[in-house]
């Protein structure tokens, strides 16, 4: 064994010890609850300061950064149900072809496309 | 250009390559010829290129990859690619290209992205098939996804993959206990964010083994002589810091209904207003777990196996890590034949041989028959207008 594996030996023996050490600290509810609540309290200010400022543009009759997003939400989900339309108009047109060339197989009048 | 025996030549190669590594040319991702056959919102459908030949397998395989990742991951880089496998096999390959989420789609929901956009990616896809129905696999979340719209609306799918897809959720996990903290306010994340940033999800992935990235410093010392492994490693470099951040409104679904209440194995989850049992679930499925996933737990994928209804299913446990048992050299020769025969056995509505995985954690072996393939691409059915 030459000096680099046996380093790497001794690498792969420290990483997993180490890992499995900070997986338990990263259980600990010690950890957790205080990590938790500091980035929470990060997000209700952030969430505030985004309120308060919605707000004021609000007040000022300007369209806020949500009301366009909003507007935006609503076009990307009009987009969709426009597909969905176009999805059951092709499976209806599939149908009604597939009645019309029984019908024609027939000899008899089929219902017509328009 | 991969072994080297002289052990002088390997020291100079793996110092030269080391010094040469900021300025290495980047190994060219995704590179496997696809067309977009669907847009919609920010994702898109992509339809690789068949082979010259042409396509021996009548059931379209549509790929479903995590919210978080790029798709990429499933064609990394020419020989290196679950895609390129599938398309020189045959397969007529479909996958789901996320895209990038603007901060409109804060909004996007759950239901909207499982039912909706999951939904259409099959039926355009089903359309290309005799059968009118598509395999669906689904990689990691996308797995989840996959299972959750298969219990929901199991019509179209001809077969189910799950690939490293978490189910169950109380499984003991270091993710599930983060976000069942009663300190961390998912809803004051959700809200202040928008898009929950992929930092946040990346850094929480990061924290499941701190230790991580000084192991794959070690290892890229150790093999940096070797240059088919280095473009690998920045392949993968590439995509894993390449991700998307997640939108707030189906985050917010996401860990409250899964990490929080364990809704789907419960069956208590509801999908577009529908109640989801993985117990309808009927259709042929295969289950993929590995032994050394320290994000999905073997646990968590084998309760699909085990909820599900369908006589036919197969649980598949393999050695390797969440990512690394997908993507590696390795994979070309286990995993990636594996799901290409199961697919091919699965070809026909003809009920194929089933393979039941008795109990959670037994490794059953794929089923091994091929079907006799069609020499060529078969006609659908019916075609509708071709999508955008």
């Amino acid at each position: 064994m030459n000096a680099w594996e046996f380093w790497k030996k001794g690498f792969d023996i420290w990483e997993n010890a180490t890992a499995k050490y900070l997986e338990t600290v990263l259980r600990s509810p010690l950890v957790l609850g205080p990590a938790g609540a500091a980035m929470s309290a990060v997000m209700r200010s952030k969430a505030a300061v985004d309120k308060a400022q919605a707000e004021m543009l609000a007040a000022m009759g300007v369209p806020t950064r949500r009301d366009q997003e909003r507007t935006l939400h609503a076009l990307n989900q009009i987009q969709s149900r426009l597909i969905d339309l176009e999805e059951r108009l092709a499976d209806l047109q599939s149908s009604l072809d597939a009645r019309q060339g029984e019908a024609a197989a027939r000899g008899g009048d089929g219902p017509r496309a328009n | 250009m991969g072994a080297v025996d002289d052990p002088g030549a390997r020291e100079t190669r793996r110092w030269r390559n080391l010094i040469g590594l900021v300025s290495r040319p980047r190994p060219v991702v995704g590179a496997t010829p696809a067309d977009a056959v669907h847009h919609e919102n920010k994702w898109r459908l992509l339809r690789y290129r068949a082979r010259p030949e042409g396509l021996a397998y009548e059931t379209p395989v549509v790929l479903v990859p995590s919210l978080i990742n790029r798709h990429y991951v499933l064609d990394l880089q020419p020989g290196r690619s679950f895609v390129e496998f599938l398309v020189a096999r045959g397969h007529d390959v479909f996958i789901v290209d996320w895209g990038t989420p603007g901060d409109e789609d804060r909004y996007l929901s759950f239901d909207a992205i499982c039912e909706g956009y999951i939904g259409r990616a099959l039926r355009v896809a089903a359309q290309h098939s005799r059968r009118n129905k598509a395999h669906l696999l689904g990689y990691c979340l996308g797995g989840t996804l996959a299972a959750i719209y298969t219990a929901a609306h199991p019509e179209r799918v001809a077969s189910l993959t799950g690939l490293a897809a978490p189910v169950a959720f109380h499984d003991g996990g270091m993710l599930t206990q983060w976000t069942n903290t009663p300190t961390f306010d998912l809803d004051a994340l959700c809200s202040a964010t928008g898009l929950v940033p992929w930092q946040v999800m990346q850094g929480a992935f990061q924290m499941l083994r701190p230790t991580l990235p000084l192991s794959k410093a070690a290892h890229l010392l150790d093999r940096a002589w070797d240059d088919e492994f280095l473009d690998g490693y920045l392949a993968l470099e590439t995509w894993g810091n390449d991700n998307v951040s997640f939108p707030g409104e189906a985050y917010r679904r996401y860990i409250d209904a899964l990490y929080r209440g364990d809704d789907l194995v419960a069956g208590r989850f509801t999908l577009g207003g529908r109640r989801c049992r993985l117990e309808a679930i009927t259709c042929p499925t295969l289950a993929v777990s590995f032994a050394h996933d320290n994000i999905v737990s073997q646990t968590s994928v084998a309760q699909l196996i085990e909820k599900i209804a369908s006589p036919d299913k197969t649980l598949l446990t393999l050695s390797g890590g969440h990512v690394g048992a997908v993507v590696s050299r390795k994979a070309s020769e286990g995993l990636w034949p594996r799901l290409a025969a199961w697919w091919a056995a699965h070809d026909h509505d003809a009920p194929a041989p089933a393979v039941t995985s008795p109990a959670p954690a037994v490794t059953s072996p794929a089923p091994a028959v091929t079907a006799p393939a069609p020499a060529t691409l078969p006609k659908a059915a019916r075609r509708r207008k071709p999508a955008r």
